[in-house]
């Protein structure tokens, strides 16, 4: 892309022997929300922290507008942060807070004055500029950690899992209001989440790190339908892998016995790992044509928005299936019954044992 | 089997009255941690509480009983061999060790919590560590070093202010130290890395967000100091000039040819001293959530 705004490049971090951040390479472009997602420990707060200025690169590049951060003091970056903690002022008012970023850049006093009415109002907090932080909800000192890092209108607004310290049912509403913000200012936002939904629901494009790495960078469909390896496919929404040997391109031979027969053809043979995913999975009976594999039916769970579905395979492995609670086959079928399992050929992924995807040969028939 | 049935049945009218025993169990249990509080008031309050009755007994020397009561010995406390002399020696000793134990204690609290270098650990051992040692110990190597500076020197040092707030300052940083470390171990660096987020420099983060977010330590720190000279009579025995006095010091003298309801007064006058300078401060700081 070429509108790019913000470029990490090679960004590494070693803590003594560790490695926290691996070469990290990433375009983030003006005016969008790119959403680190990992577990915790992958190193995508530490990325944050290096692109603040907190932590010191060990290698790599941040360059914004084209210009390298690198050793440029936090003091100096002109991005506005909001902590995961808040990290308010305790000792100073809301308006104190909202205007300490305007008071260190010395603007004058009426220009102050202006841009933290204008902040408040943006984030509704008018009628709460002389109260102090500990007289705040949670939600209201998110806001006016939100406002202190708009006011200084900030190059990039870094977001460190800003919404985990809320209640659940205020989560999504305050989602909402950020990515209202962010994209009324035109603002480019990075964000650091452990939370999938939240990523989901902010994200422009997402980047979903392990170890220290990235495994992919995509948007959220991308991600869903086409994930880059094993990792991302269980991390994203959930998948069913299971390892085998992949036989003639087209049947994933179980390490216990049995086999699936697969709706792709592969050219490469050896171990791999199939990725499915439950709400894929249709049941049906065991001699029917589209049967991919023949397991047995353990367990059924309603769960309210789909029936949970427990098979065990051939070789003893264990299968999830999310069936739909209208009109979905597993009412027809009681623990210990043999069902067949089937799945359209799109919704199939095959990775090598390196954890790459393989491209199916023939071009999947519908 | 039957020797179980037999113990069910026979618990079977012990639970019943269960609640009982259990309520009189408790009442056991609180009757004797009321009494361990009501002795621990007791034993404080004691010395006090005597100090002030005999203070106003109307007797020159004290008798049980005494003939009679009065305040006059409050009126007469100017009478007091250099009272005011003491009192003031003893508040300008120990403001002075309370700025300057604030003045290495803050900044040292800082290093010792924020920065990991070389010989950290035996740094906080050597600050704390003046509390370890009796003060009469330290009292008695400061005077022998002072003298051999002098005579080394010749530049007179006993008897002076500095001296005695050099010695002061050793037990009083530890007490600034304790209580400011204690502080920033619990704020949340994340404050100051989004004062330094949004623009401001190292040392504007220090002075208006790490030093203001210190208030509570700062003030329990400084409070701690002062009473620790102003009551120090060890280590001051030994650096007082001849001729000069502090006031823990003149009572002591004082108490060795006489017992008089004067000198209790002036414990007293000593006592709200500091009580009311405790009150003050829990006028900004709430000491029960320091202490």
């Amino acid at each position: 892309m070429s509108d790019t705004y913000l470029r990490i490049e090679g960004l590494t971090k070693r803590f003594g022997a560790s490695t926290a951040v691996q070469d990290v390479n990433l375009d983030v472009r003006q005016g969008e929300m790119l959403v680190l997602l990992g577990p915790s420990g992958c190193g995508k707060t530490t990325t944050l922290r290096m692109v603040a200025g907190f932590v010191e690169a060990s290698e790599g590049r941040i360059l914004l507008e084209g210009r390298d951060y690198a050793g440029l003091p936090p003091y100096r970056r002109e991005m506005g942060m909001v902590f995961q903690s808040y990290a308010l002022f305790p000792h100073m008012t809301v308006a104190q807070n909202v205007t300490f970023g305007l008071r260190m850049r010395k603007l004058p006093k009426a220009e102050v004055e202006a841009r933290l009415a204008e902040t408040l109002e943006m984030v509704k907090l008018a009628s709460m500029a002389d109260r102090y932080p500990r007289q705040l909800s949670g939600g209201q000192q998110q806001r006016v950690a939100l406002a202190r890092a708009l006011a200084i209108r900030p190059k990039v607004l870094l977001l460190d899992e800003p919404l985990s310290n809320l209640d659940a049912n205020l989560r999504q509403q305050v989602a909402r209001e950020i990515r209202g913000l962010q994209r009324a200012a035109g603002l480019t936002a990075l964000m650091v989440t452990h939370d999938q939904d939240e990523a989901m629901m902010m994200a422009d494009r997402l980047v979903v790190m392990n170890e220290g790495a990235v495994q992919q960078v995509g948007t959220q469909e991308e991600l869903y339908e086409r994930p880059a390896n094993p990792f991302v496919a269980r991390f994203i929404g959930h998948s069913n892998l299971i390892p085998g040997e992949l036989a003639e391109g087209e049947r994933l031979m179980l390490p216990g016995g049995g086999a699936i027969r697969l709706a792709g053809g592969y050219t490469a043979t050896g171990p791999c790992t199939l990725a499915i995913r439950p709400e894929r999975v249709r049941l049906c009976g065991p001699e029917d044509a589209g049967a991919r594999v023949v397991a047995t039916v353990e367990d059924a769970t309603y769960v309210g928005a789909h029936i949970e579905v427990l098979l065990v395979l051939p070789d003893g492995t264990r299968l999830i299936l999310h069936d739909p609670t209208d009109g979905g086959a597993a009412r027809r079928f009681a623990a210990g019954d043999r069902a067949g399992i089937a799945w359209d050929p799109a919704s199939e992924r095959l990775f090598d044992s390196a954890g790459a995807p393989l491209a199916a040969r023939t071009p999947v028939p519908a | 089997m039957a020797g179980i049935a037999a113990a069910s049945e026979g618990a079977a009218p012990a639970r019943a009255s269960t609640p009982a025993v259990v309520h009189r169990r408790v009442s056991a249990a609180a009757v004797l941690v009321w009494g361990l509080i009501a002795t621990g008031v007791l034993a404080m309050a004691v010395p006090l509480v005597m100090t002030a009755y005999i203070s106003l007994f109307r007797d020159a020397v004290v008798v049980f009983p005494p003939s009679g009561y009065s305040v006059s010995w409050y009126a007469r406390i100017l009478e007091f061999p250099r009272f005011g002399d003491a009192l003031g020696t003893s508040l300008r000793i120990a403001a002075m060790a309370t700025l300057g134990s604030l003045a290495l204690g803050i900044p040292a609290s800082l290093a010792l919590v924020r920065y990991r270098f070389l010989g950290r650990g035996l740094l906080n051992v050597l600050l704390l560590s003046p509390l370890t040692v009796p003060g009469v110990v330290i009292g008695l190597s400061i005077y022998v070093l002072v003298v051999e500076t002098e005579i080394a020197t010749e530049v007179p040092l006993i008897g002076s202010d500095l001296v005695l707030v050099l010695a002061h300052l050793l037990i009083t940083v530890p007490w600034v130290i304790r209580l400011c470390v204690a502080n920033l171990v619990g704020l949340d660096r994340s404050v100051e890395e989004a004062a330094a987020n949004l623009g401001a420099r190292p040392w504007s983060v220090l002075w208006r967000v790490t030093l203001p977010m210190m208030r509570q330590g700062i003030v329990a720190a400084a409070l701690f100091a002062f009473i620790v000279s102003f009551e120090n009579i060890e280590m001051t025995l030994f650096l007082i000039a001849p001729g000069q006095t502090t006031l823990p010091i003149s009572v002591l003298q004082y108490l060795e040819y006489k017992v008089d309801p004067l000198v209790a007064a002036v414990v007293m006058v000593q006592t709200l001293v500091i009580a009311g300078l405790l009150l003050l401060l829990d006028r900004y700081v709430k000491l029960s959530r320091i202490v």
